[in-house]
């Protein structure tokens, strides 16, 4: 089928299994609601009540490396189109993507030695 | 029916998920596995499936007797477990604030066994019923009070105005201590998306992040944020079940630290008569009881003036060790857990309970199976990587047993005592003071202490009667699993006058900041583990 | 029609892989475990946390489920069974597999708890960590086969299945596989003893049903792409090509579960570390190895 065709399927096949687990969830709703009580919808926090909210900048120290991802990131957006073509191009092909991905190797090196590779 | 029970009448599809329900039953060992174990249970076996996740269980298995303040986080999880759950109690008594147990054994194993047996029943026919009554004690009640935006320590009781600048105060829950995700410092929103005041409140302006971040505390990297504070015990399944820690997280980094443990309350077993001693040390601390009974009992013969013949001695160092290897055992599978090695798990609590239900003559080939097991580990790829660093404390920290050896100090109350003279006895001592270096130290000990109990032949604990009547002051120590115990009596006329009791856990719960301040939240749990404390050691 | 038999066989493989991480956990073998399990979180309540974002908490188990599913829709078990063999097959799987991501940041934010922010925000990491590798070692699978079609990919490994062709692409992307399931000992978001179950935790009943399905699924779809990509699919000699392709996909699964039962856990700074400094070396050694092979071997 057409390409189109394909993607309404999947479409259609996400939408049935999201349908699916709901009327998994209805299934378990039929037996009773869940009853209310004091202390039940706190967080559980191993054994001491903590009603504080945690929804704050969280502090991540992998900052390093997402910067180098989104250059790769971007770097992978050409290479899946490279790849289907690069046998039928042959040796050209090798050598312009290699000098692409050898400048962005070196980027990674660079950021090695300045230490964005690390805990920060 | 069981007390958790959903409402419902026990009809058609119910039955059928109750009788799902009844055969996939989940367990919280309140105070934790490592005491379960340490009790010689083997809950899996027993058929109950273990979780450290509060709405994931089932049931709630407490294991022996339990201070006010466990019974209190105790009733906050099972408050926190999802409906149809259960109480299953195992030698503990008054369970108050829980409600009752649904099933009560002794504490050995096939009592368990049954006791679930008998719970599997309970589950199918009552896991749905029409009258089931709620959980509502006082201690779970949430108030509601209003504070402002602002000014964080302005609190009232009913909505109004702040007297300091006049804005409308915004209610929120009772929090019990903190108040939200706050900076350690000025500025402390209610929540999160109040904190940072360049909304025009009250004619602040324009302020720039530079600005407003200015008095800030900064973090290890430069940067000023939110920090959040979030318990972590004392029912957590990484760490031993009542230690009350604190941590406040800035991000996945642990900003401080502090812990404060359940203890056993003063003085109450140190008072009443001499001869009865020995029992009541024994029940301060279920990891290691047989060593604050010998504690007693050498104390009290030193005060009596009675010393211990040869051949007591060596049956006493046989019981010490065979603790102290099953203890060791004990720590290596919680640790183990808590770094996601299943096997190793698995593995070091089967070798515990072999070692506690073990006869004399099964010590040569329980120590066959420690070595096999310690050089294993040895070669665990990655292990070495995980641990290297983690918890670093230099020597010379006031710290006894295994955590001083492990940092090359070679202190240890056993060099000093004539029947391990007379049986070879020789310190572990290891380079380096991390949790890889506690870890080898205990791994080693594991595997000595079941070789002197091996030689010592006898693995009981004498204990005559040498106190009736007797008057005297005395001390001694003896180096329990954890480190040095220190206990002075004065007796007069058979009672005990006055006595003091020092565990080693109280300085090494003093150690605990050191070691996880500054780490990220994975290595400040697994070096706080690596110091193997019992909460239950220390004096309230 | 082809669509639901893959479809049943999804289910089917999903549960022998759930009894298979019964197995690895326990060490002992029960058949009728998922089904019991599952029918006792249906039997159980399930609560909303006080003040959750709502729209993120509900959002997050069906995501998992559903973007595991689409993953393994493009996957196929044999020439005709395949519910929709896109031109662009590849590529989709490693689209769709990206709201894994989403859906564990969902559910880490939204019950607004303290374990489950860090369980979050940790696989974050891990993310950064196993995402390029896993497009690199696609990208090289694409060269071999000169095309992104899944059913063409398999072809192409006719001669010699991929795992032998460019084995370090195969270590890479198992190990990134992996990673992505968040099975031990990457199992960051949902470690047991040291967040007490991380983004887990808050659910319960129902929601926690989906979502332990939606985990099923997710391995039983990366076992498939391991098997399409490397393996080569339905090929071999006797047995029906669907016979095929099951075997080395629960025998993936296997492989996968067991592995983690003997190493620690590791943690989200070694994770990246290893990754970027290793894996992705590594990652691109292996498609200069695939294009000198090709154009060497013409």
């Amino acid at each position: 089928m057409s390409a189109l065709g394909q993607y309404a399927l999947l479409l259609a096949l996400a939408a049935g299994t999201a349908g699916l687990a709901l009327s998994v969830y209805g299934i378990a709703r039929s037996l009773g609601g869940a009853r209310r009580e004091p202390g039940k919808d706190v967080p559980a926090t191993a054994g001491e009540l903590s009603r504080e909210p945690v929804w704050a900048r969280y502090h991540v120290r992998y900052y390093g490396y997402a910067l180098l991802f989104l250059a790769f990131d971007m770097e992978m957006a050409y290479m899946y189109p490279w790849a289907v073509v690069y046998r039928q191009e042959g040796l050209v092909a090798l050598l312009d993507m290699g000098v692409f991905l050898a400048i962005l190797f070196l980027g990674l090196l660079y950021g090695w030695s300045q230490g964005a590779l690390k805990r920060q | 029916m069981i007390s958790g029970a959903r409402q419902g009448s026990p009809a058609g599809l119910r039955r059928l998920f109750a009788a799902a329900m009844a055969r996939d039953l989940r367990a919280f060992v309140v105070p934790g596995a490592e005491v379960a174990r340490a009790r010689g249970l083997d809950v899996e076996a027993a058929g109950l499936g273990m979780t450290g996740v509060p709405r994931h269980a089932s049931v709630l298995l407490v294991v022996g007797e339990l201070p006010a303040a466990l019974r209190r986080a105790a009733a906050v999880v099972y408050a926190q477990m999802m409906r149809p759950r259960a109480v299953l109690a195992a030698g503990a008594g008054d369970l108050s604030p829980l409600p009752g147990a649904d099933v009560s054994v002794g504490l050995s194993q096939e009592e368990l066994e049954e006791g679930v047996a008998r719970l599997r029943t309970a589950f199918a026919r009552g896991a749905f019923a029409p009258g089931a009554a709620g959980f509502e004690p006082e201690m779970l009640r949430a108030r509601t009070e209003y504070a402002c935006p602002m000014h964080p320590e302005v609190v009232q009781d009913e909505p109004g105005a702040c007297p300091k600048c006049g804005m409308e105060l915004v209610s929120r829950e009772a929090a019990d201590g903190g108040s939200g995700p706050h900076h350690g410092g000025d500025h402390g929103g209610a929540n999160g998306d109040h904190g940072h005041g360049g909304h025009g409140h009250g004619g602040m302006g324009f302020m720039s992040m530079v600005e407003m971040t200015k008095d800030l505390p900064r973090s290890s990297d430069g940067l000023p944020m939110e920090w959040v504070e979030a318990p972590f015990g004392p029912l957590f399944p990484g760490l031993p079940g009542g230690l009350f820690l604190k941590l406040t997280l800035d991000g996945d980094t642990v900003a401080e630290a502090s812990p404060s443990a359940c203890g056993w309350a003063s003085p109450g077993p140190l008072t009443g008569p001499a001869d009865a001693l020995a029992e009541r040390l024994a029940g301060i601390d279920p990891l290691s009881p047989a060593s604050y009974r010998v504690l007693a009992l050498r104390a009290v013969e030193d005060a009596a003036g009675a010393g211990a013949d040869e051949r007591t001695a060596r049956a006493r160092a046989g019981a010490l060790e065979r603790e102290r290897a099953a203890s060791h055992l004990g720590w290596l599978s919680g640790f183990a857990y808590l770094i996601g090695h299943r096997w190793l798990a698995r593995r070091a609590a089967e070798l515990q309970l072999a070692v506690l239900r073990a006869e004399p003559a099964g010590m040569p080939g329980l120590r066959a199976a420690a070595r096999s097991l310690a050089r294993r580990i040895e070669r665990t790829p990655l292990l070495a990587r995980r641990l290297e660093g983690i918890g670093a404390l230099p020597g010379g920290t006031g710290a006894s047993g295994p955590v001083a050896r492990a940092a090359g100090v070679r202190t240890d109350a056993r060099c000093g005592e004539g029947a391990y003279r007379a049986l070879g006895f020789e310190p572990v001592v290891r380079e380096g003071g991390d949790a890889l270096a506690r870890l080898r130290v205990r791994l080693a000990e594991i595997e000595e202490s079941l070789g002197l109990a091996a030689a010592a032949g006898s693995l009981d604990i004498p204990a005559p009667r040498t106190a009736t009547g007797a008057s005297g002051a005395g001390a001694a120590t003896v180096e329990t699993p954890r480190g040095t115990a220190t206990l002075r009596v004065a007796l007069s006329d058979g009672e005990v006058v006055s006595a003091e009791l020092e565990g080693p856990s109280a300085r090494h719960l003093a150690l605990v900041g050191r070691v996880a301040e500054q780490r990220e939240l994975a290595d400040a749990l697994v070096g706080v583990a690596s110091l193997d404390l019992s909460p239950w050691e220390t004096a309230r | 029609m082809s669509a639901l038999a893959v479809l049943a066989a999804l289910l089917a493989g999903a549960y022998l892989v759930a009894v298979l991480e019964g197995w690895s956990a326990t060490g002992r073998l029960r058949p009728a475990g998922p089904a019991v399990s599952a029918a006792a979180l249906l039997g159980r309540e399930s609560v909303v946390p006080r003040r959750p974002d709502r729209v993120l908490f509900e959002a997050a188990p069906l995501l998992l489920l559903v973007s595991a599913v689409l993953a393994a829709a493009v996957l196929p078990l044999s020439p005709r069974l395949v519910v929709a063999d896109l031109a662009t097959g590849a590529l989709f799987v490693n689209a769709a597999l990206a709201y894994v991501m989403v859906a564990l940041l969902m559910a880490g934010w939204g019950p607004d708890a303290a374990y489950a922010m860090v369980a979050g925000w940790r696989f974050l990491g891990q993310l950064l960590g196993y995402s390029m590798p896993i497009v690199m070692a696609i990208a090289a699978i694409a060269m071999r086969a000169e095309s992104l079609r899944n059913t063409e990919v398999v072809a192409s490994q006719a001669a010699l299945p991929n795992a032998l062709y460019q084995p370090v692409g195969f270590a890479v992307f198992f190990l990134a596989a992996m990673c992505l399931a968040f099975l031990p000992p990457f199992d960051l978001p949902t470690a047991p003893g040291e967040l007490a179950g991380g983004v887990e935790a808050e659910y319960a009943g129902a929601r926690l049903a989906v979502m332990r399905l939606g985990r099923m699924v997710l391995v039983v779809a990366l076992s498939a792409a391991v098997t399409v990509f490397y393996l080569g699919g339905w090929l071999g000699p006797a047995l029906p090509p669907w016979a095929w392709s099951a075997i080395k996909t629960l025998a993936v699964a296997a492989a996968m579960l067991l592995a983690g039962r003997y190493v620690p856990r590791l943690r989200e700074a070694q994770v990246l570390a290893w990754w970027w400094k290793l894996g992705i070396p590594l990652a691109l050694l292996n498609i200069f190895w695939v294009g000198v092979v090709l154009l060497v071997a013409e």
